[in-house]
Formats: structure tokens, C-alpha cells, sequence
């Protein structure tokens, strides 16, 4: 064995610092001069150091200087605290992955260990922060900057076959980040749909070491394959054993939703917003479990919580106002219920969000007996679908059937479902919810009737093309995707195999600019649907390729 | 009154890390010679260290009891680790004449919740500190399967007490040379967090060793 006896005394990793801009966020004066003064001594130039006292002034910063370093306290007063102004300045791009950002706590925290990896500073460090730990830790995160810049890169381009090679390149030799190269490379697989590899390396992995991540990664490998059970199972032994990793207890909620198991999602998001309550998104999908379960009390707080959480944050979304909202109304709280979507109005201004409030105001009037002007945003609503002049998402959709079927539109209210079947036949979810909608409007039976014959319709029609390709009718393949995508335009596996045909025939007969751009429209229409499907990745790559060619 | 204790404790540690940042920068911005009260602050500031350390150790066991601290294992290179952790107390080293040495494989990663075991190593080199005539050894090697750290000294060892119970140091768990056995009781605590493939991570205090006196023995899986 090599033995390195350490002399402790030995001079401090040398950092280069030349024309490196800095930022410090805190609100403590005192404590700004201190990391100041830290930082010089590490070799920072004093002009090139900049300072914020609060989150906004930080934001400011931001924007007009492109920093190489943030040292941000967590808490900062009023406002915006760290991980908000984090969040913010990654949603906007005013940081990229070339930033280093390191986040100053009094003490470990839970999201330190499972915050949503987009939204991660590169380290937390602990107070007291001493000369030598930041100096440690910046050389630290330095290195594995450099170690994985090339790998970025290539993730940025969605070069995710080339962003592999350079993993194992790198596995061959880098010792110091195996552990962070290995999860990098299972997120790879994972993304480019190579199930069967991903759980492989994942198995490999867990021989040697009880790791919760790549258990997680191992039961979203067991969800894409629809295997729930397994999945259930495998989350339940790693949330069990690390009650801390709250990826984990979000996947698992998110599991027994898709089975239905309504009552357990709701006990493990419970535990979990326990543990963690400051999660925009998570006191949202409480309130949504918790309203689907008739706890409106509940669900009231956790929407309330959601929407307060989100007030500072880029995070914050449009549901959480919806389902505070519907709370309120369903708590007979009418006047509370239409001061919500006023602010929602406020603050969001995408037309789709607006329809879905207004669906809901509809419902909102209609609860607290005022019938005719729920009556007459029904109708407006029912008229601008008609002449196609709004284009609701799924959720919106559901909102204007309920409301068509409370105000007595059972015709136009069961056109709209059995399109939102067909968009969406293989999402379980969605079929419960439709399913719901009838039952409370009392025509359980005759539902789901509507609901199995549109859903077998649908896949009909879906796989028609595929299995046309299969036998070598490229044309007729063509024409029957067509068919399929003019009924069901909002369907993702329509859109995705429409874009399969159209390259698989080119493949065969030559590209045309036509039918580049049909199969390219097609591609764009899934990944708005649902970004970053591997199938989208893959067909992207087939369809470039197709045009680079010429 | 959980409650208070809980916040009282977050208070002290703010204050405490504002004590240690201004302490630190007194004693880096003057040379020994040109303070009179130079050994003094260094002492002052271990102590304000050690307070540090004791109300996060307070803090951890506060929250592993409610079962919400987020334990967090990672690959950590133990060259790098022991060399950030032993760097605390270089100053006060010096200033105390004692020959600190670390072995360590620089090739040698383990899976570990750092913050936590940086604690313990923390813990025992304070103890060894205290009881060590002028050596400290301490070592890190992977040994069946597992992890040993050993923080040895060459004092007079541990007293007869602490080394009965079956090395079960929760029970041993007592009044040592003005202790109050919390180090103790949370490293024995943190070493059992520590699991693998069914192993479960355990502390011993043994006497002898390479310096014939104290030894913190921490097996990791």
C-alpha cells in the first residue's frame, strides 16, 4: 500500500483567480466583509468582487455582470431567499453550468441532499466558513468543472451518444469523480430510452453499494416499463431505508397515483412535505391528491402554501392558484375562490391558463348558486371550442367537460372528453379523472362505456401506421398516420410515429422539403407535449442526419 | 421546550460562527511574535471551535431522533478528507508542540456522510489532544470489505470503563476526564447510520496500538 504521510502544514491548493468575477450575496454586512476579505486572501482581485444584500440587488448583479463564482447565503432576510435567487438566475440563463455557486448554510438541510438536481448549487458550505474550507471546496468543484465540461457540452447539443463516450473516456481513468461519472452516464441512458443498458449499469452498481439514487433510477426504469408493482416495491425498500431522500417519496406518491392508490400517495407526500414543507411542487401535487380525496381542508392549506411559497419564486405555477381556488369554492368560500384566480390572472397571461380559469370560475359560480353566470361562461366557452378559437391543455379541457356537464351541455361536454381519450388512451391518470367527471355527473355507466370504446379506437388507429411500415406499405403507412394525426392531434404517440413513417419512408424514397418539414412539425409538436422523450431524441437524430445527407 | 432548546441552539451556533470568523481573521492577519496575547486567542479560538462542534453535534442527535437529518453518503477521496478536517486544529498543533501524522492511501475513496464523520474525527483528534504526551497517529485504510480510520495518541489510553461493556460504547458511555460522553455517544450514534449490503458501521476504543496508548478504531462498510 502507498502511504502518504500529509504534512499539514503543506501550502494551500493554489486557485486561479485572474479575471474571475465574483459575487457575494448576504444581508449581514459583517459577514460580506468577511467572505470578501476570505476571497482576496485566496487570490480574488478586489475590483472584480461584487456585493448584494438581498436577493433582488442580487438578481441586478446578474444580470449585468457574467459571474464565474457566487458565494450566497441561504437565508436573506425578507424577499427572496438563496435557493429562490438560484432558481432564478438558472431559469433565465444569467448562470450557466460554467458558474460555480456555492450556497452558504447554518447547517445541513434537507433539499441539500435532494433538491431538483436543475436547481442545485454546486456545493453548500456550512457555517462557520473558514478561509481553508473555501479554499478546499472552490479547488474541489474546479476540477470537476473542468472534468465534466467537455460532457456538458455535448448534454447541451443533445449529443448524448458522443456525451457517453466522453463518460467512458473519462470512467477509463478519472478516479476522483467515478461516482458523479457513473450517475451522469445512467442519466444518458436514461434519456436516450436505452432502458436495458441503464439497468445493467444500475445493477453493476447496486451489487457493490447500497446507493438511493440509483435505486430511484432503477424504479423510473420500472415505471417507463409499466412495471408498477416493482416499482412500488423497489421505492418503498429505499424511502424505508433513507427516509431523507425525497426524490424517492416523490416517486413513490407519484407511483401509487398512477395505480390509483389515492389514500397511500397522499400518507407518503404527507411525511414528505413534513420533512421538506418549503417545496412549490410538492404542496401543489398534496393539494391535488389531498382534493381528489375529498380533504378539502386540507388541500386548501397545501394549495395555500404552494401559492405562497411560489410568490417569490420562478417556480411557482398556475395550478396551485387553480386548486386553491377550487378549495375555497368547494370550502363555500365564493368570494375567496374569485379573489385566487384574480391574482392568478395577475400573474399568469398564457391563453391556456386563462381558458382553465375561467372553466373553473364557471364551476365557482355554478357552487355558490349563481347558475346563470355559470350558464353563460359555459356557453362562451363551448362556442370558442367550437370555432376553434382556444386550445385548451388536457387539464383545461377537463375543467370546460365538467363545467358543460354541470350547466347541461352533456353533448358538446362528451365531445371534448372522448377527444381528451384519444390524445391520451394509454394515461391511466387521465382515463380515472374522465371517469370521475361522469360519475359526478351521474352517468357513470354510460361513461365508462364512452371511455373504453374511444380508447380502443385510439390505439387502433395509432399503431395502424407502424404496422403498414412493418409490412412494407410506406405510402399507405403515410396516409393512415395522417388520418390518425387529423383526429387526434394532440396525441404523442401519434405525433411521434407520424414522424416515424415520414423518415422511414424517406430513408427509402429520398427526402423531400415537404415532407422534412411535416416530420420535423410533428417531432416539435411532441416535445411541447412532453420534453425529452428518448423517442423524440432518437428521431431528431434520424431526421438531421437525413438532412445532412444532401 | 423542545422547541426553544432547538432555537436557542441555532442562535448560539450564529453567534459561535461569528466568534470563530473573527477570531480566524485576528490570527491570520498578525504574526506570534508581534501579539503577546497570541496563545491565548488561539486557545480561545479551539474553544469556540469546540463549542461549535458540540452544539452540531446537539443538532444532529436532535435530528436523528426525529428522523429528519439528511444523511447524505458520498464518494470522498480520505487523502482530501483528512487533510480539510485535520487543518482545523494545525494552529493549535503547533502551538501545543504535538507531532500530528496521517496515513492515507491518496488513491483511496469511500462512501461516507462527510459532514458527519468529519465530526467524529474531529471528536476523537480533540480527545487525543487532551490525553496525547506529543504523537497523534491517525490512519485510514480499507480492510475486508471495509473502512478503518484509527485516531491513536500515546498517552496513557483509555480508562478501564470506557474499554468494558463489550465495546458497546453507548453503555460505556460515561464520565471521562470531564467529558460528558456526547462526543462518544454521537460517534457511536453516526458509525451505526453508516449501512451497506446488510453491515452496520461500528465504533471501538481499544488501548495500544502503534503509539501504545488511546485508540478511536472507526469501521465503516
Amino acid at each position: 500500500m502507498h502511504i502518504n504521510p500529509l504534512d499539514i502544514s503543506s501550502p494551500a491548493t493554489e486557485l486561479n483567480f485572474s479575471g474571475k468575477n465574483v459575487l457575494i450575496v448576504d444581508d449581514y454586512m459583517e459577514m460580506r466583509s468577511i467572505l470578501r476579505d476570505m476571497l482576496s486572501s485566496c487570490g480574488a482581485e478586489m475590483k472584480k468582487i461584487h456585493m448584494a444584500t438581498n436577493g433582488n440587488e442580487a438578481i441586478a448583479w446578474l444580470k449585468k455582470v457574467p459571474f464565474d463564482i457566487v458565494l450566497c447565503d441561504l437565508i436573506l432576510g425578507s424577499g427572496k431567499n438563496g435557493q429562490q435567487v438560484l432558481e432564478e438566475a438558472k431559469y433565465q440563463s444569467l448562470v450557466g453550468p460554467s458558474c460555480l455557486w456555492l450556497m452558504i448554510t447554518a447547517e445541513k438541510t434537507m433539499e441539500a441532499v435532494t433538491g431538483t438536481a436543475e436547481y442545485q448549487p454546486d456545493a453548500y458550505l456550512l457555517k462557520p466558513v473558514t478561509e481553508a474550507s473555501l479554499r478546499s471546496r472552490l479547488a474541489k468543484i474546479w476540477t470537476k468543472k473542468e472534468a465534466f465540461a467537455e460532457i456538458y457540452k455535448a448534454m447541451k447539443q443533445q449529443d448524448y451518444s458522443k456525451a457517453m463516450f466522453l463518460c467512458d473516456q473519462r470512467l477509463a481513468s478519472d478516479k476522483a469523480h467515478t461516482a458523479d461519472l457513473l450517475r451522469t452516464k445512467c442519466d444518458l441512458l436514461l434519456v436516450s430510452g436505452e432502458y436495458d443498458r441503464a439497468k445493467q449499469v444500475l445493477e453493476d452498481i447496486l451489487a457493490v453499494r447500497d446507493l438511493p439514487w440509483a435505486k430511484a433510477a432503477l424504479a423510473k426504469i420500472l415505471l417507463k416499463k409499466n412495471d408498477l408493482d416493482a416499482a412500488k416495491h423497489l421505492l418503498e425498500e429505499t424511502t424505508e431505508a433513507n427516509p431523507a431522500y425525497l426524490e424517492a417519496q416523490d416517486l413513490l406518491a407519484h407511483t401509487l397515483q398512477v395505480m390509483g392508490d389515492l389514500e397511500e400517495a397522499g400518507n407518503v407526500l404527507e411525511r414528505t412535505v413534513k420533512l421538506s414543507p418549503n417545496s412549490v411542487t410538492r404542496q401543489k401535487n398534496l393539494g391535488q391528491v389531498a382534493m381528489k380525496l375529498g380533504k378539502l381542508e386540507d388541500a386548501e392549506r397545501a394549495f395555500r402554501k404552494s401559492v405562497s411559497l411560489g410568490e417569490n419564486s420562478v417556480l411557482r405555477t398556475a395550478d396551485a392558484y387553480l386548486g386553491l381556488a377550487k378549495a375555497c369554492s368547494a370550502n363555500k368560500n365564493a368570494e375567496q375562490a374569485l379573489k385566487v384566480l384574480g391574482q392568478l390572472n395577475k400573474n399568469f397571461a398564457a391563453d391556456e391558463v386563462r381558458t382553465k380559469a375561467l372553466a373553473v370560475e364557471g364551476l365557482i359560480h355554478h357552487q355558490s348558486g349563481n347558475t346563470e353566470k355559470a350558464k353563460q361562461i359555459a356557453e362562451e366557452l363551448g362556442q370558442s371550442i367550437s370555432n376553434d378559437s382556444i386550445h385548451p391543455d388536457s387539464d383545461g379541457a377537463l375543467e370546460i367537460a365538467r363545467l358543460l356537464l354541470t350547466t347541461g351541455d352533456k353533448e358538446k361536454a362528451i365531445q371534448l372528453l372522448q377527444s381528451e381519450i384519444k390524445n391520451n388512451p394509454e394515461s391511466a391518470t387521465l382515463l380515472r379523472d374522465v371517469a370521475e367527471i361522469f360519475d359526478q355527473a351521474g352517468m357513470g355507466e354510460e361513461g365508462s362505456r364512452l371511455i373504453e370504446t374511444s380508447r380502443q379506437e385510439a390505439m387502433l388507429i395509432m399503431n395502424r401506421g407502424v404496422l403498414l411500415i412493418s409490412k412494407g406499405q410506406y405510402e399507405e403507412a403515410v396516409s393512415a398516420m395522417r388520418d390518425a394525426y387529423s383526429a387526434m392531434p394532440a396525441n404523442i404517440r401519434v405525433l411521434l410515429n407520424l414522424a416515424y413513417v415520414i423518415i422511414t419512408y424517406m430513408q427509402k424514397k429520398g427526402p423531400t422539403p415537404e415532407l422534412v418539414e411535416e416530420a420535423r412539425h410533428s417531432l416539435q409538436a411532441a416535445n411541447e407535449l412532453s420534453p425529452g422523450e428518448p423517442r423524440f431524441v432518437r428521431l431528431s437524430a434520424a431526421l438531421n442526419e437525413l438532412t445532412t445527407l444532401r | 421546550m423542545a422547541n426553544f432548546l432547538v432555537s436557542s441552539v441555532h442562535d448560539m451556533k450564529n453567534s459561535v460562527s461569528m466568534l470563530i470568523c473573527g477570531l480566524d481573521k485576528v490570527l491570520t492577519s498578525v504574526e506570534a511574535a508581534e501579539l503577546s496575547t497570541h496563545a491565548e486567542l488561539v486557545q480561545m479560538n479551539h474553544e469556540a471551535k469546540r463549542i461549535n462542534n458540540r452544539l452540531i453535534q446537539l443538532l444532529t442527535l436532535y435530528k436523528l431522533g426525529q428522523k429528519i437529518y439528511p444523511f447524505d453518503p458520498q464518494s470522498v477521496c480520505l487523502d482530501d478528507f483528512l487533510r480539510t478536517t485535520v487543518a482545523q486544529y494545525a494552529q493549535l498543533l503547533k502551538f501545543r508542540q504535538i507531532h500530528l501524522e496521517v496515513r492515507v492511501d491518496p488513491g483511496l475513496y469511500w462512501y461516507f456522510d462527510e459532514d458527519l464523520i468529519s465530526g467524529v474525527i474531529g471528536n476523537a483528534l480533540n480527545n487525543a489532544m487532551r490525553h496525547t504526551h506529543d504523537h497523534i497517529l491517525i490512519s485510514a485504510e480499507a480492510h475486508e470489505g471495509g473502512l478503518v480510520l484509527r485516531v491513536e495518541d500515546d498517552g496513557d489510553g483509555y480508562p478501564p470503563e470506557l474499554l468494558q461493556g463489550d465495546g458497546n460504547v453507548m453503555q460505556s458511555v460515561d464520565f471521562h476526564g470531564g467529558s460528558t460522553g456526547l462526543g462518544l455517544y454521537f460517534s457511536a450514534m453516526v458509525a451505526r447510520m453508516h449501512r451497506n449490503q446488510g453491515v452496520q458501521g461500528d465504533l471501538c476504543l481499544e488501548n495500544g496500538g502503534s503509539l501504545q496508548g488511546a485508540c478511536f478504531v472507526l469501521h465503516l462498510p
